[in-house]
């Protein structure tokens, strides 16, 4: 009698779709952050800004942590979620919980530190960027989209 | 004897192995086309401000004789345009030392001499160029503030967020931001930074100071009676002194 799948048969695990969603978020993110880094390196003309006032936001002292624009920290984050979700994707990482892990952990950061900028611009600076509010709901998004993660982390405890 | 069970579960399992390599192949595709339209929105607002033609060097001038060089080195006056006594300015925008008198010292000259009509002040740009690569431009970005009766307020503006444009690779875009802060019209000031509008001017001014033996900033000279002087320090008693020294009152006049 024939056996039933083997370990090693072909990829019995499907990618996972919310890593997929995950990837596509953090790279709409990643360009969003590079575009206000640019213009904070002074690489870009006037900043586009149809809603708010990007201009004020991206002169206040806030747009900076010391040396480093803000920007810069969203770019490095949004990258590290693409490469984590983008290896999540790929055959022998499907099911890992470590990425998933790493993935859920990232994007609660980056939704805290994202809800703590838009206190900022509410209270602080009185002032709006819309890259700053895009990038919120996208990091919301990506955190939300990690949640499925919370599964594959207790099927890896239990 | 073969399995029937086993043989329906290995064929699901190929069914299921290519539906997900279909799904990856959709989400490459939607990948690929995410990444193209980010780096060609991104790249077309770095391009474009990178390789733009903003001047932002002094061009080579020839006059005919000294009128000529003075017509069109024109400063910046503020306060009455009849007051007998001028107070002069050679600034450089990225200069530290022009910032700190712009905001701290202008201020007190200003609302001693300058409000009560006994005299004028006029800034005349003298970017060190060798020494600050931004200076150049940002002295142009406030003339094109002048065509729009701005240049005071961007003048202000570009002393207090000096510390911000003068490490900038490419300043044009933060300095058509201070436009657009300020109310101005940000198209118009855009064509007219990212030309060579107003090089001429800057350029003169330059050859101005040279002609009259500047070679720092901020330098501060009094003119009254006829007669120029350069005033040694740039701290507001000696500015105050030297203005009471050539005052009318002063004199018994």
């Amino acid at each position: 009698m024939e056996s039933g799948p083997t370990p090693g048969d072909a990829n019995p695990v499907a990618p996972p779709t919310n890593r997929m969603i995950i990837t596509i978020l953090a790279l709409i993110g990643l360009f969003v952050a590079l575009y206000l880094w640019a213009h904070n390196l002074g690489l870009t003309g006037p900043i586009v800004c149809g809603v708010g006032d990007c201009g004020t936001v991206q002169a206040s002292e806030y747009a900076s942590i010391g040396p480093v624009p803000v920007s810069a920290v969203g770019v490095v984050g949004y990258l590290t979620l693409i490469v984590l979700a983008f290896i999540g994707l790929q055959p022998p990482h499907r099911s890992s919980a470590l990425i998933g892990g790493l993935m859920l952990g990232g994007s609660a950061g980056g939704v805290a530190f994202s809800a703590y900028l838009t206190y900022l611009e509410a209270a602080v600076i009185h002032a709006w960027c819309q890259y700053c509010v895009i990038s919120a709901i996208l990091i919301t998004l990506i955190f939300l989209a990690c949640l499925p993660e919370v599964a594959r982390l207790r099927g890896r405890s239990s | 004897m073969v399995c029937k069970e086993c043989k329906v579960s290995r064929g699901e399992e190929r069914r299921q192995a290519r539906e997900g390599e279909s799904d990856m192949r959709k989400f490459y595709y939607i990948f690929g086309a995410v990444a193209a339209i980010g780096i060609a929105v991104v790249g077309y607002n770095v391009s474009a401000s990178v390789f733009g033609s903003a001047v932002s060097a002094p061009i080579d001038l020839d006059f005919e004789d000294d009128e000529a060089l003075i017509a069109l080195a024109q400063g910046m006056t503020k306060g009455d345009p009849d007051a007998t006594i001028t107070i002069v300015e050679f600034g450089d925008y990225q200069c530290p030392a022009c910032g700190g008198f712009a905001l701290t010292v202008k201020p007190q000259i200003e609302a001693t001499f300058v409000a009560s009509g006994r005299a004028k002040f006029v800034f005349y740009d003298f970017p060190l160029v060798d020494l600050h690569p931004n200076a150049f431009l940002a002295a142009r970005a406030s003339r094109c503030a002048a065509d729009q009766d701005m240049y005071w307020e961007y003048h202000e503006t570009l002393f207090r967020n000096q510390s911000r444009w003068s490490s900038a690779t490419s300043p044009a875009g933060g300095f058509e931001d201070y436009a657009g802060d300020l109310g101005m019209d940000e198209d118009t000031f855009g064509a007219c930074l990212n030309s060579d509008k107003h090089a001429d001017v800057v350029s003169a001014n330059m050859r101005l100071g040279r002609r009259l033996g500047i070679s720092g900033t901020p330098s501060i000279l009094i003119d009254a009676n006829g007669v120029r002087r350069r005033v040694p320090s740039n701290d507001y008693r000696s500015i105050a002194l030297a203005v009471e020294a050539v005052s009318p009152e002063s004199s018994g006049n």
